[in-house]
């Protein structure tokens, strides 16, 4: 009957809510979104440089090649050959990280991945995560440092000359902590509640970027980072408007047309 | 239920609306399929790969000796670089007769190769080293009077598939099966010594 | 007939017609084909089937173009495609969700056959077919999302075809015939990319000519499920009829439009869909000793593979899974209802066959969560409802479905 129906729908949504309760828990405390915009040009600008210059020493961007970069982002020849190619390297080569994949094996124990599809494997606001939340822990790590959203990571803070290195709040992992307690302790800027939770974090050696400007630099890199996984999407929305148009206009005339012929069935 | 068999209501049918409408539909639909077509064929052009492999070869001439050639490859194609020397050159001028189109009107070379010598410096030669018969790659004939060739050869290429023959400056003998004189590729030179195949001002303009 | 009048139209088409039934053709498949007039909504899926069909077979021409099948060349190609070839991205995105739209037109195609009993007698046959197509579609997406060996392409190979492993006797053996190695390797990519570029392609438009050829034997069903053919007019037509064309062609093209909206919409501003048509973890080459975080299938398999899952002997798992899928085919038989159609059936008919659709989503939506004790458990219970469908329905359609059903379609002139 129309009860027994409604009662099984229901029982399923209760069981659907606590399923999802349940799944909640396991994401990391402290997430971020990303935020990036891939439309905004002078972000995946600046993003191409940060990585060029902080990440390509280890990282490559292998299906990445110097000269589509210029073409996607506007960028002259003279500036991508004065700012991003590597000396040595011509505009058309794909990007490889400087440090030979042995060294890497040597100092790191793997290889550091290539992050042309980071973006798509692992998602913006986990590259976010990452390097915003490494912070001081020379107890259990060779490299002095630990991360949040990858525990154990072998990168070590590379961006550590502009975020400078925070330390764990031990205090915060306890229910006492409050969004209002931690702004008072460090300040609005580094302190910010998110979402009402207290950041885990606290300062501790000081870079040269605020915790505002560090953020921005994330951001940008992130977005670069979100262009070189699929550097379609560049093109793939303005293209999609004309296409929807076009078909929504074909549709409208296609269905005058059927009832215009349907008139004769009674 | 109501009577389907025949019903008075039926409107009269607007023939030339119909007319239109179709008209309307097919028309937008052809656009739309011509429309639709563009990314598929355009898939077939070269990819940036291709395009990027394609690009300017620099050749250190200071490598070929006077008289000799040298094979190299700009856009998966053979280019001859030959180091004329002055006898090779003074030849060019005996045998106009014997050519099926000594002034380059037929053929396919930049505007600063459309001369007696067909290049940019005389002494040195560049070719796309493709017979224009079918395709083969001619064989070198420097020699004169090689007779092996023919009677009174002056020097040339000799392309074995067929048998056409071809001076040294690329240009057809007549007899032979190809009708045009070689290819020459844009080209242009870098301080005395460096030739880059496939980048001249006009190349450069309309970079692929 | 002179050579002069044969260049004209007129003359080429009697040419022609003399040398194929072209025009006899069009009068008997078209015009002198009449369908019931009173299709809904639910009868646009067949004609977008064979539409989502064609489409991957032009788009699967042209990606192939660029493909290099082989452990070392598969992704770098795919990403090759993508970035390098000229529109490479909007041909492997129509294909990717061109295969997800397959499934869901397909799906909605079979809940129409459930909903009106369209798989009835005389339509017994049609309805076989139908299933093969559907056994024969599972297959090809299968082995295509292998190809771009990415890391779910690999596990998701792995974890399937480990599945056999359970058949009694001959299981371990068959699974390293499948693989042609001893894990999913090389040889299993290259076969893959064999049968589903070749074999498969054929055997699918095989079957749904034949599928066609039942269709247009039997006639089409009609959402009052009457038979048409049982009453026809003094013209020898059925009087609740109405010629395909131009009536159902032109209807269809409709439906081919606002489908290629939407379609269109997805593939320029939602390509992957929230991770749906294009999985997160495949963007990471295959790598045999990283598992992804939670393996699942893409998600039109997810409702069979929930029930894989949840039951915890391998044996009867893999049984249940092969159950589910089959149990469709013996609907026509099943059923026992006078009556087609589910409007002229009682109320526990519409809360079986609700609760079906119901139940069959909801283990859709679970198949894609991690594999945590919660969702073990609604799977569990979803189970026996699931089966409960097929189980029941013998007895509730013979209560059920004989009352009186009207002697003309409900239709309402527009």
């Amino acid at each position: 009957m129309r009860t027994n129906k409604l009662s099984v729908i229901g029982a399923l949504a209760l069981l659907l809510g606590a399923g999802s309760a349940i799944a909640a828990e396991h994401h990391a405390e402290w997430e971020r979104a990303a935020d990036n915009e891939v439309a905004n040009l002078p972000s995946l600008q600046r993003g191409a440089r940060n990585f060029m210059s902080y990440c390509s020493g280890c990282h490559s961007l292998k299906y990445v090649r110097y000269s589509r970069i210029g073409t996607d982002l506007h960028i002259s020849d003279a500036a991508l050959a004065q700012l991003l190619v590597r000396p040595g390297d011509k505009p058309t080569d794909y990007i490889k990280a400087s440090m030979p994949a042995s060294d890497a094996q040597d100092w790191f124990g793997k290889q550091p991945p290539d992050l042309s599809l980071v973006a798509r494997s692992r998602g913006t606001d986990w590259i976010f995560n990452f390097l915003t939340t490494f912070y001081a822990d020379p107890a259990s790590r060779q490299t002095g440092v630990n991360n949040l959203q990858l525990p154990g990571t072998a990168m070590p803070h590379v961006l550590a000359s502009l975020q400078g290195v925070q330390t764990l709040r031990t205090a915060n992992h306890e229910a006492g902590a409050t969004p209002e307690a931690a702004a008072k302790a460090e300040g609005a800027e580094h302190g910010e509640a998110h979402e009402g939770k207290a950041s885990p974090f606290e300062p501790g050696v000081v870079g040269s970027l605020t915790p505002v400007q560090y953020d921005e630099f994330v951001r940008d890199t992130v977005n670069f980072l979100d262009y070189a996984s699929d550097p379609s999407q560049l093109e793939r929305q303005g293209l999609g408007i004309w296409v929807v148009l076009f078909l929504l206009m074909f549709t409208g005339i296609a269905y005058m047309l059927k009832g215009e012929y349907w008139k004769d069935v009674r | 239920m109501s009577d389907h068999a025949t019903d008075d209501t039926v409107p009269e049918v607007d023939e030339s609306r119909r007319k239109f409408l179709v008209a309307a539909t097919v028309g937008t639909g052809a656009v739309g399929a011509v429309l639709t077509a563009v990314p598929f064929l355009s898939s077939w052009s070269p990819s940036e790969s291709a395009r990027a492999a394609g690009l300017p070869t620099e050749v250190d001439l200071s490598k070929i000796e006077a008289g000799q050639m040298a094979t190299f490859f700009w856009r998966k194609q053979p280019i001859y670089v030959v180091k004329r020397t002055p006898e090779m050159v003074a030849s060019l001028k005996s045998h106009d007769a014997d050519l099926k189109d000594p002034k380059s009107d037929a053929s396919d070379q930049p505007a600063y190769a459309k001369n007696e010598d067909r290049s940019l410096k005389p002494d040195v030669l560049v070719l796309i080293g493709t017979c224009t018969h079918l395709g083969c790659l001619p064989k070198t004939r420097f020699t004169p009077g090689d007779a092996t060739v023919t009677a009174n050869w002056p020097g040339g290429f000799f392309c074995p598939c067929h048998g056409s023959k071809f001076d040294l400056a690329g240009r057809v003998f007549q007899g032979s099966p190809a009708s045009v004189n070689l290819r020459v590729p844009p080209y242009s030179f870098k301080g005395d010594n460096t030739l880059v195949i496939g980048a001249d001002a006009a190349a450069e303009k309309g970079a692929a | 007939m002179g050579a002069a009048s044969e260049t004209k139209g007129g003359g080429f088409r009697a040419w022609l017609n003399k040398r194929m039934p072209v025009d006899q053709f069009m009068a008997d498949q078209l015009t002198g084909y009449y369908a019931p007039k009173n299709f809904n909504i639910w009868y646009f899926f067949g004609s977008l089937a064979l539409l989502v069909f064609v489409m991957q077979i032009v788009t699967g021409i042209f990606i192939t173009m660029h493909y290099k099948p082989g452990e070392a060349t598969a992704f770098n190609s795919v990403e090759y495609l993508m970035r390098e070839v000229p529109y490479g991205w909007l041909l492997r995105t129509l294909h990717s969700t061109g295969a997800s739209a397959f499934f869901i037109v397909v799906y909605l195609h079979m809940a129409r056959a459930l909903l009106y009993g369209s798989y009835k007698a005389p339509r017994e046959l049609l309805w076989v077919i139908g299933m093969l197509i559907y056994f024969a579609l599972m297959a090809e997406a299968f082995m295509g999302y292998v190809l771009p060996w990415g890391n779910m392409s690999f596990w998701g190979a792995q974890v399937i075809i480990n599945i056999f492993n359970t058949i009694p006797g001959i299981g371990p053996d068959l699974v390293e015939w499948i693989r042609g190695d001893y894990a999913v390797a090389d040889s299993t990519l290259n076969r893959f990319f064999s049968l589903h570029v070749i074999a498969m392609p054929f055997l699918l438009a095989l079957l749904i000519l034949l599928h066609l050829v039942a269709l247009r034997q039997v006639g089409s069903n009609n959402p009052d499920g009457i038979e048409i053919k049982e009453n026809l007019g003094p013209d020898g037509k059925p009087v609740d009829g109405i010629p395909f064309h131009p009536y159902y062609t032109l209807k269809d093209v409709v439906g081919v439009g606002v489908f290629l909206t939407l379609f269109a919409v997805v593939v320029f501003f939602a390509p992957t869909f929230g991770g749906l048509f294009l999985e997160k973890p495949n963007f990471e080459p295959a790598n045999p000793m990283s598992t992804p975080e939670h393996i699942a299938p893409t998600w039109y398999f997810t409702p069979y593979y929930a029930i894989l899952r949840a039951i915890p002997d391998q044996r009867l798992g893999a049984l249940a899974f092969a159950l589910s899928v089959l149990a469709f085919v013996f609907l026509p038989w099943l059923d026992r209802a006078k009556n087609k159609s589910i409007r002229y059936r009682g109320l526990a008919s519409k809360a079986l066959l609700g609760m079906f659709f119901i139940v069959f989503l909801v283990l859709m939506w679970l198949g894609l969560q991690p594999a945590e004790p919660v969702y073990v458990l609604m799977a569990r219970i979803c189970i026996p409802l699931y089966f409960a469908f097929f189980i029941l329905l013998p007895f509730v359609s013979k209560a059920d479905g004989n009352g009186p059903v009207p002697s003309r379609v409900t239709y309402h002139a527009h």
